[in-house]
């Protein structure tokens, strides 16, 4: 842990999260937008259309406004943001990949000239310029998109580059194809949503409805190449099966991919409205379509994100800024040794100790109370429990990093965690604990019921006395699973939980407890 | 190993050799750096006249009106422009000098993140001003300072940034008291200076830029080309007249060492500040000897030095920091692995790309006279 941290309560994730969707579902705007901008303005010249002509000028404002000032801002954006909470990795991608940035950069230059150009040569340029202007505009936006896909996707499957180091190995990396096509029709799609919108303000009538119809049609056809290409990306990201993300390895995951996928097909069948009843377009409706979209794809963006995990970089750097390479050595000196940011008061005070390693190696990840906060389980958790998963932290389903603590160091950070548990609550209002919660904060914390590292096999015919009695054995079986030290009330509930897994109720007794 | 004083905390370079050398990383650096500060003095320093002559116009149509309408309509470009171009050297300090970069970066964490919200909402305002400058009526000055402020926040900002990621030594002590990312680097005594530095330089550089605006329209018989070369280069004579008293007291808060680099310490940092300091007087001599020439003449000789001494300044400054830093910071030292092919790449990419967005702008030029 090379760098200081920005103790941030909200959650690192959530500020680069905020940005980078906002942004990505913007900047993806300006390289569909860009085709659909001189494609329409040439079919307006060939058909003679003076207001399809004037529709694409005005709509050409609109969009320089949006993507050169919100769109290119929040790129700057995201990289500002990633400096500030993930400096090992922004570090690592801008030394292996400044050529890539740089040429990227180029063609920003090239993007934003010609946005520029094209907006103030409206009614001076000549035609052919004009047009000339606008599929340079294109080139140049769908470049900067070429490059930054082979460096984002890059991040999740680097492939041979893990061997060879070569810039070219990761940048056209397994996911490389797959990934640029899905984001190629996304941002056709994205262009077709919008001009849905600022078509909205053109006069009720023929023109409006045949706008729209064309607007619809140009979002439906790209959905369509977004639902197919997805398909070829997901089989395509190996990743996610081998450590069985989509199984419930990384909790959310499950969630998030079918969200994913309900989101695409409501954004495609919902096309079919404006399409069918142009009429029936109007501003809520429109917005309403871009604000799915735009859910849908921080959806997808979420799930490469978080398919990434624990790593920043694939199997090269993990999120917490530990290199693979150097694991070896955290092994054998502790986590204090390898945290440069560590103030002198650390060497005699322990919860002082405990709070500075939370800062470097924890915090990059969670929150206290937000999101993947540690309070909530704090709170069911005591001493021993701490204690026993502070060294097996790598082993949970979370996918979480490697923790090479020292017993010093791991006591130091028990102690800290457990001065963060909040006070326990009594009388009404205080949380219920249920089966299903005493199970999320034990053995939910490795296993999945059904999925991964499946439980209910496990459970099979077994007993409430022979589960209490496992319970009390766990410890034994292998290094990675800690004995169960949770209170007896939450252990009550735990092994009604387990026994209801292992042993479902048949029909016969739900009826029979229905009639009870 | 970097010798390290006992007080401060380095973190190591990246794992990952550089792509090519450090000196040519140094070089792309300063380069687009220069052409960065170009483009943001002109923006910047035109919003602060366009301000500066709202004030002192008396009616619609007159001649401060006039001028701050054709700056005011200048502006989005230049914060394209000033944006785009600040994205390279940008790229290269980061990749020659990460470490110190992202770890000031993270001690004013907030601060820092503020420029990109409040960047959004200048350049919004830049546009307000350009396209619905009748709408806004007499709102219209209120919101131009405005965006004046938000502008010269994210300027102080980089200020921070860049002279608090060669103050290593206030780091930890920094971090170890509060890790919110609320600190700037306020008790740094380079920090005032360097920055009115800044500022000031950039209404000097608008200055000169109106003042060839205006020789550029006199040329084309437009005679309120004379009204901009007076307030150009008035606004040019007496911002640099100014800031070389400013410079001298930056120069005199620098570290004692590096103050020393430009006083015979170094011979190139000595010739460097003589060449900023004679002809930085020469500047405010010749800029005001223009003034009491025909409109739209002398102006010249003026550009040339202040493209000279601009250069000048730059390498100053980075040499400043390079003293400031000493041994803490050796790129000599990092490992290179030169990626040969993306370099050519990179620069035949470059070339074609300029040559492409001349083409649009000769084309757009020639189609708007």
């Amino acid at each position: 842990m090379n760098y200081p941290v920005w103790e941030l309560g909200m959650g690192a994730g959530v500020l680069i999260a905020v940005v980078s969707i906002l942004h990505v579902f913007v900047s993806h705007f300006a390289v569909g937008g860009g085709l659909w901008l001189v494609v329409t303005e040439m079919r307006a010249r060939r058909t003679g259309d003076d207001r399809l002509r004037n529709f694409v000028k005005s709509h050409s404002r609109f969009f320089m406004l949006l993507t050169l000032v919100f769109g290119a801002i929040t790129g700057v954006g995201i990289w500002a943001t990633i400096g500030l909470i993930s400096p090992h990795g922004t570090s690592a991608l801008i030394h292996g990949y400044v050529w890539g940035w740089a040429i990227e950069w180029v063609f920003f230059f090239v993007e934003i000239a010609a946005a520029l150009v094209y907006y103030y040569g409206w009614e001076r340029l000549d035609a052919r310029t004009h047009e000339a202007v606008g599929w340079i505009y294109f080139a140049a936006a769908y470049m900067s998109l070429v490059i930054i896909n082979g460096i984002i996707t890059f991040m999740l499957t680097p492939g041979g580059w893990l061997e060879n180091r070569e810039f070219w190995t990761g940048f056209f990396n397994p996911t490389y194809w797959p990934s640029l096509l899905i984001r190629t029709f996304g941002a056709l799609a994205i262009a077709g949503l919008f001009t849905l919108l600022t078509s909205t303000r053109v006069e009720g009538g023929g023109f409006r409805w045949r706008l729209t119809r064309w607007n619809a049609a140009w979002a439906l056809v790209a959905m369509a190449g977004v639902v197919l290409s997805a398909m070829w990306y997901g089989s395509a990201v190996g990743v996610w099966r081998e450590n069985e993300a989509l199984l419930g390895a990384i909790p959310v995951l499950p969630k998030v991919a079918g969200l994913f996928r309900i989101g695409l097909i409501a954004t495609t069948a919902w096309l079919l409205v404006p399409l069918a009843v142009p009429k029936l377009n109007r501003g809520p409706l429109a917005t309403g379509l871009l604000v799915l979209a735009l859910l849908t794809m921080g959806a997808g963006e979420w799930l490469r994100e978080s398919g990434r995990k624990p790593f920043t970089i694939h199997g090269y750097l993990y999120s917490t800024g530990m290199l693979v390479e150097q694991e070896d050595w955290y092994a054998e000196n502790g986590m204090a040794a390898g945290t440069k940011w560590l103030s002198e008061e650390t060497r005699e005070d322990p919860l002082r100790m405990g709070r500075e390693l939370y800062l470097a190696w924890c915090q990059p990840c969670h929150t206290e109370n937000g999101y993947n906060g540690l309070r909530p389980f704090l709170a069911l958790w005591n001493e021993e429990t701490v204690a026993s998963l502070v060294p097996r932290l790598e082993h949970m389903r979370a996918l979480m990093p490697p923790w090479y603590g020292t017993e010093e160091e791991n006591s130091a950070l028990t102690a800290y965690l457990m001065s963060r548990k909040p006070r326990e609550k009594t009388g009404p209002g205080a949380p219920v604990l249920t089966p299903e919660r005493a199970f999320a904060v034990s053995c939910g914390l490795c296993h999945t019921p059904r999925g991964y590292r499946s439980l209910a096999e496990s459970m099979a015919g077994m007993t409430p006395a022979e589960i209490d009695e496992f319970l009390d054995e766990a410890g034994d079986l292998m290094d990675e699973m800690p004995a169960y030290h949770g209170p007896t009330e939450q252990r009550t509930l735990l092994i009604d939980y387990l026994h209801e897994l292992g042993n479902p109720p048949t029909e016969a007794d739900a009826a029979e407890r229905s009639a009870s | 190993m970097i010798p390290l004083a006992a007080n401060v905390i380095l973190p190591a370079p990246d794992a990952l050799p550089l792509p090519a050398p450090a000196f040519l990383m140094r070089l792309l650096l300063l380069l687009t750096f220069y052409l960065h500060l170009l483009a943001m003095n002109a923006m910047l320093g035109g919003v602060i006249i366009t301000f500066w002559a709202r004030l002192r116009r008396r009616e619609t149509g007159d001649a401060w009106d006039t001028l701050a309408d054709a700056v005011a309509g200048t502006t989005p470009a230049l914060v394209a422009a000033t944006v785009t171009l600040g994205v390279a050297p940008l790229l290269f300090l980061q990749t020659l000098m990460g470490q110190f970069f992202f770890t000031s970066s993270i001690l004013m964490g907030w601060g820092w993140f503020s420029v990109v919200v409040v960047l959004i909402f200048a350049y919004y305002g830049t546009y307000l001003q350009s396209f619905k400058r009748d709408r806004l009526g007499s709102a219209r000055t209120p919101l131009l300072l405005g965006t004046a402020v938000l502008f010269l926040w994210i300027a102080f900002m980089f200020s921070n940034n860049t002279s608090l990621m060669a103050a290593v030594t206030t780091w930890p002590g920094k971090y170890f008291s509060d890790a919110r990312g609320l600190h700037l680097n306020l008790d740094d005594p380079t920090l005032v200076p360097r920055y009115l530095h800044a500022i000031l330089g950039a209404v000097a550089v608008a200055g000169l830029m109106l003042a060839l605006w205006g020789r550029r329209r006199l040329t084309g018989g437009d005679s309120s080309g004379t009204f901009m070369v007076r307030t150009g280069l008035a606004a040019f004579t007496w911002t640099t007249l100014v800031n070389l008293l400013v410079g001298s007291w930056y120069l005199m808060a620098l570290p004692r060492d590096a103050m020393l680099q430009f006083m015979g310490g170094s011979p190139v940092g000595t010739v460097l500040l003589t060449v900023g300091l004679v002809l930085g007087i020469l500047m405010v001599v010749l800029g005001q000897r223009a003034r009491n020439l025909p409109p739209g003449t002398g102006l010249m000789p003026v550009t040339v030095l202040t493209a000279v001494v601009m250069a000048a300044m730059v390498l100053m400054r980075d040499m400043a920091r390079g003293a400031v830093l000493a041994d803490l910071y050796r790129p000599g030292d990092f490992a290179v692995k030169t990626q040969v092919l993306n370099l050519v790449l990179f620069a035949g990419l470059l070339v074609g790309g300029i040559a492409i967005v001349v083409w649009m702008v000769r084309k757009l030029q020639k189609a708007w006279n």
